[in-house]
């Protein structure tokens, strides 16, 4: 297991243009919406009292007309601040609200995510769903570093089996919500029938996380799966889930040592950037500058995660298949 | 405000028109009460009484039909299973004699607001010969009950948890004029009763703690396994209990000079034991502040209680006790239950002390009790901080448990989010309405809660904060155990300010109109003269020497965009450090100021100093040269939601 985390982080950082190209595709996705919303705030307080406010701090009785009277941008507000963005990210995933709203139940009180937002979800993940191909014949390659051409070639070559691996994932990440929903509902039950609110958080939690677990599950497969698609050049995807399947549940406590290893870098790395974001007041353009190159800094390392991951289950496949 | 004016005395005792003597056996198994009470009730107005209604609050949860079932609202009656049906049966109405006459084939239910002839909240009791002025009589009611599960309403059972409230057939209230108040319990409503002693044995399970109104007495073991706990209490208009073996029960005292001492009996559910001191700090808080700002507190003890898990029952008063709530993790920025604690506790001060009536004023109570609340928070605490809770689910109310998640930074200041629903609802109906006549339940908690609190707070705005004290001080000392109305409140603005107020409480109580006032300028650097100019052509001006300061044209005009109008104040900064200040009457539309070949004008504010806490929009009360600031905030906050969204983007690679 250590030896698959090394390798993958190793082939991460041997594929930094790759991580730099990867972020320069996120930027640009969550720029289409930041970029209007940056227009409108700056219309909205030219000349305003609250600018300055906002510049000190968060001024939250201008949010909350602001937030009320704007159609554009009412996921913007204080919930996203400090440890609150992954809180909140983590609530919509469990929701079904990701990808736009495929997953999310009808009777389910409004998440606060305007459709826009979700919108551009499943966009995103259409576009990595695109790029999987030529991420994982990058992190195939021994050595060497990133070349555009390449990672091209594959993106195409393989996109047929990995949007359909996709497509499959998503088809199994829509039965676990159907299966949910009994569940949930039988544990809201209990919660709501326990004696102690200690027990009611417990069942609470415990739905949430199973939830969670069997969503990760599925993530680990497709991740096999794809990681077989461009190791063994399958073109069948289901094949290739089935063989996935196989190698995961005959190593169960290796691949999960494996993805919780990299789970927990990701846990680390979120502590580590809300301590670091906590220490930094943001007020002029410098601090500004410096709060975005925390920002992307997080996010280059989120991806790097990811690259590191496929990378090790590229490495487990080719070491034990 | 005259130089030196007297308050009102304080009344020792209240009029005691109704005083109960009542015995009550619980059975925990069924789920139900047996009861016995004794009522001495005098007829305090000026015509005979040929009938007595009564309330019988439970019956609203005894079918789908009740006035409170067929309402919207967090506290309306809901049926899933059989365990949430409760009621109030009278089994035997005695008049007491001799001789004693039997009252009970007479007994009838009535439609009393004559929407919904279902409903059997209110039942009429006639009697065999009026009841003259000044004279009284003596009822003996037997009733059974049964117990609505707690998860809905205010009153009921959850596991080994009691909360006993509205629990016995109440007498209405008779007004001067011999009509009755004896409204329908409907699903928004809350209460109305008059003042009197009251005697209470409740006999339950040895193991129970038992909290209630009043002092304990007796506890007096029974053979079959029970106790009974005799409990006593004057002057007060209504009775409340609550049982459970988990209680954990912690006592201080509250002392404080200029203060009479009150016992604080805390009964605490065991997983928040760590709250202990943070209940106990709150409601001394609130006998501190509200006894300063209206009249200290006179009972001997209050009780605070902490509910059960999943009970309906928290965030609610009762004469000398009251219910907090809590979460299993409360980090103190939240002000949680700091927040629930000092408003529950401050009821004390109004529903409890001068008891105006909840049916068909509630912002009276509440309004006002929401402004004290604000205050006394403000004052000790500060603002609090924003946070939301994850992955817990949900409680009774829909609200979100779980993992408490602050945002750093973010402030939750007085009145802001009463603002946030004043835009939302307050176009919807006037303030002064019966509380269930509102359009929505929004707008009854709006008109009850938060534009009361703004209205009271506005005005303290206008009046400063010691004319304001001295206001409450009046009104709290007049009409302690009278049943003030908003007339009486209005009529006590009047007399301590020595003004009619009527002006502003016809704008903010008796009308559904809106306040907002903004600010704006339009400047441009003076013009050199090209034209006709004192009947002489003129190309160009004799240009400027150099360095001298630039001259302004400016016009900066003060808007009243709500149709409330309001005195406000108004101040125009001026580059170099002049400053202009004026007061606006706000009648007309706008009030604009002409400057020619002056300084830069830097700042334009109108209510500068935030007195009109109804304005719904103050983000438009300050207008700022423009100097990039608008530019920085923007790209900042924009940042920080790019952030949000690509993390967000990042996330969805854990599917498919």
């Amino acid at each position: 297991m250590i030896e698959a985390l090394r390798a993958g982080v190793q082939a991460a950082w041997r594929l930094r243009a790759l991580v730099a190209l990867l972020l320069a595709s996120n930027l640009a996705a969550a720029g289409l919406l930041a970029v209007p919303l940056a227009l409108v705030l700056e219309r909205d307080l030219t000349s305003r009292g609250a600018a300055p406010h906002l510049v000190e701090g968060f001024d939250y009785d201008w949010w909350l007309r602001f937030s009320n009277d704007c159609d554009f941008g009412t996921s913007f507000g204080p919930e996203m601040l400090g440890a609150g963005f992954a809180f909140r990210n983590v609530d919509l995933l469990l929701r079904g609200e990701l990808p736009g709203r495929l997953f999310s139940n009808e009777d389910a009180a409004p998440s606060g995510a305007e459709p826009l937002v979700l919108g551009l979800g499943a966009a995103y993940l259409l576009l990595q769903a695109t790029l999987a191909g030529g991420i994982l014949a990058a992190l195939r390659a021994p050595r060497g570093g990133f070349a555009l051409r390449a990672f091209a070639h594959a993106c195409g070559l393989y996109l047929g089996p990995i949007a359909r691996v996709t497509l499959l994932a998503l088809a199994l990440d829509a039965f676990v919500f159907l299966l949910d929903l009994p569940l949930a509902a039988w544990c809201d039950s209990r919660a709501r029938e326990s004696l102690t609110e200690a027990t009611a958080l417990a069942w609470s939690f415990g739905r949430h996380a199973a939830l969670l677990a069997a969503l990760l599950a599925v993530h680990v497969l497709s991740g096999y799966a794809k990681a077989l698609v461009v190791l063994e050049d399958r073109r069948s995807a289901s094949l290739a889930l089935l063989s996935a399947l196989g190698f995961v549940l005959g190593r169960v406590r290796l691949v999960a040592g494996h993805f919780l290893a990299i789970g927990l870098l990701g846990l680390a790395l979120l502590a580590t950037f809300v301590a670091a974001d906590g220490l930094l007041p943001v007020t002029g353009y410098r601090t500004q500058l410096l709060a975005f190159a925390l920002m992307q800094s997080f996010v280059a390392l989120r991806i790097a995660l990811r690259l590191a991951l496929a990378g090790g289950q590229l490495h487990l496949l080719r070491r034990l298949r | 405000m005259p130089a030196a004016y007297p308050l009102p005395a304080v009344p020792e005792r209240s009029p005691r028109i109704a005083s109960y003597t009542i015995a009550a056996r619980l059975d925990e198994g069924e789920h139900a009460l047996l009861g016995r009470l004794l009522l001495e009730w005098r007829n305090t107005s000026e015509t005979a009484v040929a009938e007595l209604p009564f309330h019988l609050y439970w019956n609203a949860f005894r079918n789908n039909l009740s006035s409170s079932a067929r309402g919207d609202g967090p506290r309306a009656a809901r049926f899933r299973m059989d365990r949430d049906f409760g009621e109030t049966r009278p089994t035997r109405v005695t008049l007491v004699g001799p001789p004693d006459v039997d009252l009970t084939p007479g007994l009838r239910y009535v439609d009393a607001d004559g929407d919904n002839p279902d409903d059997r909240t209110v039942a009429i009791v006639p009697l065999p010969r009026p009841i003259p002025p000044g004279e009284g009589a003596r009822l003996r009611i037997e009733w059974t009950s049964r117990i609505p599960y707690g998860a809905v309403g205010r009153a009921g059972w959850i596991h080994d948890y009691f909360f006993v409230v509205q629990w016995f057939p109440k007498v209405g209230v008779l007004m001067k004029d011999g009509t009755w108040k004896a409204h329908a319990f409907h699903s928004t409503t809350e209460f109305f009763s008059d003042y009197g002693n009251y005697d209470v044995r409740l006999t339950v399970p040895e193991r129970y703690v038992v909290g209630a109104t009043g002092r304990q007495t007796d506890s007096t073991p029974n053979a079959d396994g029970t106790k009974t706990l005799r409990f006593v209490q004057e002057d007060v208009h209504d009775f409340a209990w609550t049982a459970c073996p988990r209680f954990l029960e912690r006592r201080t005292r509250f002392e404080s000079a200029g203060y009479p001492p009150v016992e604080i009996r805390l009964l605490l559910m065991p997983e928040h034991a760590s709250l202990e001191q943070r209940y106990l700090d709150a409601t001394a808080l609130a006998l501190r502040a509200y006894g300063a700002w209206s009249t200290p507190y006179p009972y001997f003890q209050v009780t605070v209680v902490d509910p059960a898990w999943y009970s309906a029952s928290g965030g609610m008063e009762y004469p000398t006790l009251f219910t907090g709530g809590a979460h299993l993790w409360s980090p103190p920025d939240l002000l949680s239950p700091e927040g629930v604690t000092v408003h529950e506790a401050g009821h004390q001060f109004w529903y409890g002390l001068v008891a105006n009536d909840e049916f068909e004023e509630a912002w009276l109570d509440e309004g006002i009790n929401q402004y004290f609340e604000d205050r006394t928070l403000d004052l000790a605490y500060g603002p609090a901080a924003f946070g939301v809770r994850y992955f817990g689910g949900k409680d009774q109310r829909d609200r979100r448990r779980g993992i408490p998640v602050i945002a750093p930074g973010v402030f939750t200041r007085r009145g802001d989010e009463d603002r946030r629903d004043l835009r939302r609802y307050g176009r919807q109906d006037p303030l002064v309405r019966r509380a269930w006549e509102y359009q929505t339940k929004d707008s009854y908690y709006l008109n009850a809660y938060s534009k009361p609190a703004l209205v009271f707070a506005t005005l303290e705005g206008l009046l400063g904060a010691d004319v304001m004290d001295r206001v409450w001080r009046t009104y709290a000392r007049r009409f302690r155990f009278a049943h003030p109305t908003s007339a009486d409140l209005i009529a006590t603005v009047n007399e301590v300010t020595g003004q009619d107020w009527g002006w502003f409480f016809d704008q903010t109580f008796h009308s559904s109109a809106l306040c907002d006032y903004a600010a704006s300028v339009k400047q441009e650097e003076s013009r050199v003269p090209r034209g006709f100019v004192d009947d002489r052509f003129v190309s160009l001006a004799a240009p400027k020497p150099e360095g001298a300061p630039k001259a302004w044209d400016a016009e900066v005009t003060f808007e009243r965009r709500g149709e409330v109008r309001l005195p406000v104040d108004v101040r125009i900064e001026f580059e170099g450090g002049r400053i202009l200040h004026d007061t606006w009457d706000g009648r007309d539309t706008f009030k604009r100021y002409a400057f020619r070949a002056g300084a830069k004008v830097r700042r334009a504010m109108v209510d500068a100093e935030g007195k009109l806490a109804l304005d719904v929009d103050r983000s438009n009360n300050v207008w700022r040269d423009e100097d990039g600031i608008a530019r920085r905030a923007a790209l900042k906050w924009s940042a920080r939601y790019l952030f949000w969204l690509q993390t967000l983007l990042e996330l969805h690679t854990v599917l498919g």
